[in-house]
């Protein structure tokens, strides 16, 4: 039986309804309800503490501001499963008193929080500590 | 003279096909169980279409911006139908969005069901196949579905759960897994597609070469959604890769910080179409 026109035209419709979605990464929570897209910052510290827990790994650092006052950071990032795979090892990656320097956006509550992106080691290997931004949010409209 | 250049055309295919297959990596078949049925035993990552190793995220020079190579994995590689929302729950589903959302059940470490699971590019699943069952883990919240292949019907005793019931059967090489018995409780894709315990999936897994298996779902709920939609990701194999632990309530501050969050919304809220 040769197909109809009315057919091939159903098929040419429904292959047109079927998106390609550019999906937002998923991931456990929202980026946007607590961090800033349009604030992104790079701070270089020296490590006071380590956080290696679920559902966020945190890097706590010591960050000099221009006054010479030193504030205390906290920085979010992967889970424990998702960091070692994007290359860090517990313990010896990153230790209290390594100096970092870490790219992240600043959350909307201001500065001393922070969600991290991507740290820069003291020998200068690049490593993703956290997703990006808008991770976790969804697309603006609905599909 | 004719001879010749078929010799030396034969010549070049010769060559030239074996490399370009080189290049690609070479195409394995899928393998079969003792039984001749398609064997699903490994480890995979959903969401990706590469061949081969762990698909991630590498730095390149400028902050925040991945390497050309490693960007396809910046967006989950899934295909969806536009969502048939009722109108009630597409003006719902956009609230969520407009709140960013911030009130998606997994930042209160609650799974859903298995297509939102099957996309998420980060956290692999494990296959266990036996000839009457197929196990499938997830190191997404760390959570697991048995599937009976040797099951027609659902038990009649059912308490609405996550990740519904699941029963399987072949046709011909694909696995095709009915899911029923769902709560309301999380949302069968990222996005704020959100469900009701009327959701009723059918799943559909072919493994159609040694590195991928083909996964098409269609989704189906009378209460929330006027017609079925589809949606569609590859899994990759990726061996040597292992299950690690993902216990999500361990030191899940966000409940309360989001929770604070909420009180004032305006503060992060975006209207519809604004990034």
């Amino acid at each position: 039986m040769k197909p109809s026109l009315k057919f091939h035209a159903s098929v040419v419709l429904l292959a047109a309804c079927v998106l390609i979605i550019g999906m937002r990464l998923d991931a456990h929570h929202s980026f946007g309800a607590e961090y800033d897209a349009n604030k992104p910052i790079t701070l270089k510290g020296v490590i006071t503490k380590i956080e290696w827990a679920n559902p966020h790994c945190h890097i706590y650092l010591d960050i000099k501001e221009a006054s010479g006052e030193v504030k205390n950071w906290k920085f979010e990032g992967y889970p424990p499963n998702v960091l070692a795979r994007t290359g860090f090892k517990k313990d010896v990656t990153l230790k209290v008193g390594d100096t970092l320097t870490i790219f992240a956006w600043q959350a909307r509550s201001g500065p001393g929080l922070a969600h991290a992106r991507e740290v820069t080691l003291a020998n200068g290997k690049k490593l993703y500590f956290g997703p990006p931004a808008g991770t976790g949010e969804g697309n603006p409209v609905l599909p | 003279m004719k001879k010749l250049y078929l010799l030396m055309a034969a010549l070049l295919v010769a060559t030239i096909v074996p490399l370009a297959a080189q290049n690609r990596g070479a195409v394995r078949p899928a393998p079969k169980t003792s039984d001749g049925k398609p064997d699903f035993t490994g480890v995979y990552q959903g969401g990706s279409t590469k061949r081969g190793d762990w698909d991630f995220q590498v730095p390149s020079d400028e902050p925040g911006v991945p390497t050309a190579a490693t960007q396809s994995i910046a967006t989950s590689q899934a295909r969806r139908d536009p969502v048939p929302f009722q109108p009630w729950a597409r003006e719902k589903a956009q609230e969520f969005l407009n709140l960013r959302s911030i009130n998606d059940p997994t930042s209160r470490c609650l799974p859903g069901p298995s297509p939102r699971s099957h996309s998420v590019s980060l956290f692999p699943i494990q296959f266990v196949q036996t000839p009457k069952q197929i196990v499938i883990l997830y190191e997404y919240f760390n959570v697991f579905r048995v599937i009976p292949l040797d099951q027609k019907t659902h038990p009649d005793d059912l308490d609405p759960s996550f990740l519904g019931d699941s029963i399987g059967h072949w046709e011909g090489n694909t696995l095709v897994v009915d899911i029923v018995g769902f709560n309301d409780k999380g949302w069968v894709l990222s996005g704020g597609i959100f469900h009701s315990d009327a959701l009723h999936i059918t799943e559909r897994y072919t493994r159609v070469d040694y590195d991928t298996i083909n996964y098409e779902a269609t989704i189906e709920d009378k209460k929330v959604l006027t017609q079925p939609f589809k949606t569609s990701t590859t899994m990759m194999l990726r061996e040597g890769t292992r299950l690690r632990e993902y216990v999500c309530p361990e030191n899940n501050e966000d409940v309360l910080r989001l929770e604070k969050l909420l009180e004032n919304p305006e503060l992060f809220k975006r209207t519809p179409g604004q990034k």
